[in-house]
């Protein structure tokens, strides 16, 4: 079963959080210790990070089917700033590794216990759409 | 350069796109296809996917002891996200154009595109 896990951030989260240095480095050794673990027991299949909200563009196609782009968000949306693409037994297995993700190390190594948003991910278009 | 175009919704978007005729959807999905098979032949598809329906998500945080909490309570106005689409393009320009294109295949919903955080900034 496939599972997208999803670390959303708000606008007013730009740029790298401005921690120490040694607590940074702790964070992203932290992710890059699960990415290595997921990968070894087979559950990873992709895992990214995202650029900043300020390179963000919200595209509509306009009347002729050029696009046509806008910088502007709510203060309020949420952006995503990560995912992991995990394939893995159950439901249960998503939410602990999600858990595990939840707790990485910020400010002080203290675990940030930041929600992460856990979806199936369907194995194609319903049949009866082909 | 790799982007990622995400296509959200409302949980009353999607109970709408529900009740739209089957012949509707049909079209709709095979406009997306062919996308999908003009990205593939041009070099330019990475992936794509569509998300199980918004009533399945879950949020989960770790509690002290690294037990998941979960929670399935969302407040009415949060998008959720649909599906996505990751492309491998020269420029943004071109980037926006998918979107644009994918956008104009679904009754002309805004299409959200956001590049990959390059290698460099994560080995920080």
């Amino acid at each position: 079963m496939k599972y997208i896990l999803m670390m959303n951030t708000m606008k007013s989260g730009q740029g790298v959080p401005e921690w120490p240095r040694k607590d940074l480095q702790a964070h992203i050794a932290f992710m890059m210790a699960v990415d290595k673990e997921l990968h070894e027991r087979g559950e990873l299949v992709s895992a990214e990070g995202l650029s900043f909200p300020e390179n963000a563009k919200l595209v509509r196609a306009g009347k002729d089917g050029r696009p046509v782009t806008d910088g502007i968000f709510p203060e309020s949306k949420e952006f995503l700033a990560g995912f992991w693409i995990i394939d893995v037994e159950s439901p249960q297995r998503a939410y602990e590794i999600a858990a595990k993700v939840s707790a990485a190390p910020g400010p002080g190594g203290a675990p940030l216990n930041m929600p992460i948003e856990v979806r199936p991910i369907m194995s194609g278009p319903p049949p009866e759409m082909l | 350069m790799k982007y990622i175009l995400l296509m959200s919704g409302t949980r009353a978007g999607v109970e709408a796109y529900h009740t739209w005729p089957k012949q509707d959807i049909e079209a709709h999905m095979a406009v997306l296809r062919r996308i999908s098979q003009e990205l593939t032949e041009s070099g330019e598809f990475v992936a794509t996917q569509g998300l199980a329906e918004p009533k399945e998500a879950k949020v989960v945080r770790g509690e002290k002891n690294g037990v998941p909490v979960t929670d399935g309570i969302f407040p009415e106005s949060k998008e959720f996200l649909l599906g996505y689409w990751i492309v491998d393009v020269p420029n943004a320009e071109r980037a926006y154009a998918v979107a644009g294109w994918i956008s104009a295949a679904s009754v002309n919903m805004p299409i959200e595109v956001r590049q990959f955080a390059t290698h460099e900034a994560e080995s920080r």
